[in-house]
C-alpha cells in the first residue's frame, strides 16, 4: 500500500481536529444553552449553602449595669447511628461526660436514624472534653443557652426562656419580642471541602443579637430583700413571703422579693407554678394596712381630722347581727390615736362616715380592683366589689380590711402615692432597652396616674403614721435616725375547711415608707401564714426595719433624726 | 513588536490569574479570623457569666462571713450625715501644710 501523501495526511489529521471542535463546541453549546438553567441550580447547590443565623437572646441588666441574664453558645451534642461502627464503645466513652448512663446513650444509639439529639445545651467545660475525644459518628453544634449567673435572685421578675430560647415567665416573656434575637436567612459560598469561602460571605454581618434591657431593680437591694424575707419566712415557719421595695418618686421597683424562691437555671425539676410571682399574682386581705386608704380618704374629705374624736365602745360592736372586737378595749380616742392602735371599731365608724360610694371611689382611686399597670406577666386586678354588690357590714369590714382582695403590688403602689405628696405612679420594672450596638432604643419615664390626695392631706398622714411606728403597734419597724412612716396590717384567712375567717391562719403585714419627710423607700413585707404570733407588728415590722436599716445605707441616705451612736471601741 | 504584544497579554493573563489566586487566599484568612472572632467572643461570654456569678452579693455576703469573720453593722454603728459645705472647698493644700486625712497640720508643728 503506498503511503498516503504529506498533504494528504494533513488534511486527514484538519478533519480530525476541526471534528472535534465540532463536538465539543457541541457539548459545550448543549452544556452552557440546553441544560444551563438546570445546571446552574445544581451547581449552586453544590457550592451554596442556605443557613438561618439567629442573634444571641438580649442581656438583662439591673440598674447599675450587673448582669442578671446573659445567653451564651454551649455544645449540644448528637450523633449518627448509621455510621456508627460499635455504639457501645462509644456510648462508654461519652457516658461520663455526658453524665449520662451509657445503656441509655447506647439505646439512643441503636436506632435506625440518620441523627439524634444525644444531650442539649451541656457546659462549655463539656464540649471542650468532647473535642478532645474526637469520636466518629458523633458531632457537637453550639447553640444559644440562657445563664441567669446569680442564681435563684430577683428569679420571679426574670423569669427565664425555655429549651429553644424563648421567654416563658417574667421580664423574659413579657419583653420577648425585644430581647429575642434577629433571625436572618443567609447564602454561604462553599469550597470542595464545604468550608465557607470568600467573596459571597465577606459582607454578610451575623444576625444581631436581641436588645438588652436595662431594669430599675438594684441587685444589692433585692439581695437585702431577698435574704431578710428567707430568714424571716423560715424563722416564723411561714408558707411564704413577699417584699416590695419601690421608688416612691417614680414607681420604679428596686426589688420584688417572693419566697419560697426557685433557681431558673434549673426550672425543669420544679414544680408548675413556683415560679409564680405572688406579689403581683396572688390577692389576700390587707387589713388594717387597709385603715391608710381610709384614713386619707377622710382626711383628704375632711371628715376627720387627726383630733376628731372617736368612741371605741370598750371593745365591741355590734353591726348587721356580728360583732367587731378590738384587741383593746377602748372609750374615746383620737383620730390619730385610732391609726397608732389599729382600732377595727374606729376604722369602721370611719368608714360609715364616709359612706360607701365615697369609700369605693376612693379605692379605685388608689388603684384597687384594677391592675396596676406594671411590665409584668400575669397581674391580677384583685377583688373589689361595687356598693351595691355590698352587704349589711360590708362598709365596716373593707374599712378595717376585708372583703376586698388586695395584691401586695396594688399595696405598695397606693402608699407610694402618700409617700410622694399624693400621686399615683405607675409602677414599672424595666427602665431601658438598648440595641445590639448600645443605643437606646425606648426609656421609661416615671409615669403619673392621677392625684388621689392633696399634698396636705399626705403631710398629714404622714405624720399620723409616724406615730404608729413611734407610739402605736409597728414601733419595732423603727429605724434608729430615720423617721418611718407605716402601718402594721394582720388579716385573718378564710379556712378552706369551715369556710370561715380562721383564728390560726394569718397574713401579717407592714407597709410604710423611709424617711418620712423625703421618702426614699416605699416598702411591704408580707408573711403568709406565719405560725405562733402572726400580728404584723411582731412577723413584718421588724423585717421591714431590717431591711429599711440596709438599704438606706447602701443607698448612703442621710439620717433625718439624732441617732444615739454605737461606735465599735468607743465607751460612750 | 510581536513579541511585546505577546508579553504584554501574558502580563495581564498572570496579574488576572494571580489577583483571583490572592482573593480566595484572603478570603480564607477571612473565615479564619471569623472564626478565631466567634471562638474569642464565646470565651469572653463565659468570663462575663463566670464573673456575674462571682459577683453575686449572696456569694460576697458568704465569703465576708465565713472567711473574713465579718459581720453586719449593730444598730447605729453606721450613720449616714449630709454634708454640705458653707464655702467650697479648696483642694490645694498651702504651702508649708500637708493633710493628713481631714485634718489639716503645719509641718513646722510636726
Amino acid at each position: 500500500m503506498a503511503a498516503m501523501p504529506f498533504q494528504g495526511r494533513r488534511m486527514v489529521v484538519a478533519c480530525g481536529l476541526v471534528v472535534a471542535f465540532i463536538l465539543v463546541i457541541v457539548r459545550l453549546v448543549n452544556l452552557q444553552v440546553m441544560q444551563a438553567a438546570e445546571l446552574t441550580v445544581k451547581a449552586d447547590r453544590q457550592h451554596q449553602k442556605n443557613v438561618t443565623l439567629e442573634g444571641a437572646r438580649g442581656t438583662i441588666y439591673d440598674r447599675n449595669s450587673k448582669v442578671l441574664a446573659m445567653n451564651m453558645e454551649v455544645p449540644s451534642v448528637f450523633g449518627v447511628p448509621t455510621s456508627l461502627g460499635n455504639p457501645g464503645l462509644t456510648a462508654r466513652n461519652l457516658s461520663p461526660i455526658l453524665h449520662v448512663k451509657a445503656t441509655e446513650i447506647e439505646k439512643k444509639l441503636k436506632q435506625e436514624k440518620h441523627f439524634v439529639w444525644l444531650a442539649r445545651k451541656l457546659e462549655p467545660e463539656q464540649g471542650r472534653r468532647l473535642e478532645r475525644l474526637s469520636l466518629d459518628g458523633v458531632g457537637v453544634v453550639m447553640e444559644g443557652r440562657r445563664f441567669y449567673p446569680k442564681g435563684p435572685l430577683l428569679s420571679h421578675v426574670l423569669g427565664f426562656a425555655g429549651m429553644d430560647d424563648r421567654g416563658l415567665e417574667g421580664v423574659e416573656l413579657r419583653y420577648e419580642q425585644y430581647l429575642r434575637g434577629e433571625k436572618r436567612a443567609v447564602v454561604l459560598q462553599r469550597d470542595a471541602l464545604g468550608r465557607a469561602v470568600f467573596p459571597k460571605g465577606l459582607n454578610e454581618e451575623g444576625a444581631a443579637a436581641g436588645h438588652s434591657l436595662t431594669l430599675t431593680v438594684d441587685e444589692v437591694v433585692q439581695y437585702i430583700a431577698e435574704k431578710e424575707l428567707d430568714e424571716a419566712v423560715s424563722r416564723s415557719n411561714a408558707k411564704s413571703g413577699t417584699i416590695i421595695v419601690m421608688n416612691p418618686r417614680t414607681g420604679g421597683v428596686l426589688a420584688m422579693a417572693v419566697s419560697p424562691r426557685f433557681d431558673p437555671n434549673a426550672v425543669a425539676a420544679l414544680a408548675p407554678g413556683r415560679w409564680r410571682n405572688r406579689a403581683l399574682t396572688d390577692t389576700y386581705e390587707p387589713g388594717s394596712t387597709m385603715k391608710t386608704v381610709i384614713a386619707a380618704a377622710a382626711l383628704e374629705e375632711k371628715v376627720m381630722t387627726p383630733g376628731s374624736m372617736l368612741y371605741g365602745e370598750n371593745g365591741q360592736l355590734s353591726i348587721a347581727n356580728t360583732v367587731i372586737h378590738d384587741h383593746e378595749k377602748t372609750g374615746w380616742m383620737t383620730f390619730a390615736q385610732m391609726i397608732q392602735k389599729s382600732s377595727n371599731i374606729g376604722a369602721a365608724k370611719v368608714g360609715m362616715a364616709l359612706g360607701e360610694w365615697r369609700v369605693f371611689d376612693y379605692l379605685r382611686e388608689f388603684g384597687f380592683g384594677d391592675k396596676t399597670g406594671i411590665d409584668l406577666p400575669g397581674e391580677t386586678s384583685g377583688l373589689l366589689r361595687g356598693p351595691r354588690q355590698w352587704g349589711k357590714r360590708s362598709l365596716a369590714s373593707i374599712s378595717m380590711g376585708q372583703e376586698i382582695g388586695v395584691t401586695p403590688l396594688q399595696m405598695v403602689t397606693a402608699v407610694s402615692a402618700i409617700a410622694n405628696g399624693g400621686v399615683l405612679m405607675k409602677p414599672y420594672v424595666v427602665s431601658e432597652i438598648r440595641n445590639a450596638k448600645g443605643q437606646l432604643v425606648a426609656q421609661t419615664m416615671p409615669q403619673a396616674k392621677r392625684r388621689i390626695i392633696s399634698a396636705d392631706t399626705a403631710r398629714t398622714l404622714t405624720t399620723l403614721l409616724e406615730g404608729v411606728v413611734t407610739n402605736g403597734t409597728g414601733g419595732k419597724a423603727a429605724i434608729p435616725g430615720y423617721r418611718v412612716a407605716g402601718k402594721t396590717g394582720t388579716a385573718q384567712k378564710v379556712d378552706p375547711r369551715t369556710g370561715a375567717y380562721s383564728s390560726t391562719l394569718l397574713v401579717g403585714s407592714f407597709l410604710g415608707y423611709v424617711p418620712a419627710e423625703d421618702p426614699r423607700l416605699a416598702m411591704i413585707v408580707v408573711i403568709d401564714e406565719p405560725r405562733g404570733e402572726g400580728w404584723g407588728g411582731v412577723v413584718a415590722a421588724p423585717v421591714f426595719r431590717r431591711v429599711g436599716e440596709q438599704v438606706l445605707n447602701y443607698l448612703g441616705v442621710a439620717v433625718d433624726e439624732p441617732v444615739k451612736l454605737a461606735m465599735a471601741g468607743f465607751e460612750s | 513588536m510581536k513579541a511585546v504584544a505577546f508579553a504584554a497579554v501574558t502580563s495581564l493573563v498572570l496579574l488576572f490569574v494571580w489577583e483571583r489566586v490572592d482573593i480566595v487566599r484572603i478570603g480564607y484568612h477571612i473565615e479564619r479570623l471569623k472564626t478565631q472572632k466567634v471562638l474569642l467572643e464565646r470565651e469572653r461570654d463565659e468570663l462575663r457569666v463566670k464573673l456575674s456569678g462571682l459577683t453575686a452579693p449572696e456569694r460576697i455576703a458568704r465569703l465576708a462571713s465565713d472567711k473574713l469573720g465579718m459581720m453586719q453593722p449593730e444598730k447605729g454603728q453606721v450613720v449616714v450625715i449630709n454634708i454640705e459645705p458653707e464655702t467650697p472647698v479648696n483642694p490645694v493644700v498651702a504651702e508649708g501644710e500637708m493633710r493628713i486625712a481631714k485634718n489639716i497640720v503645719t509641718r513646722r508643728a510636726r
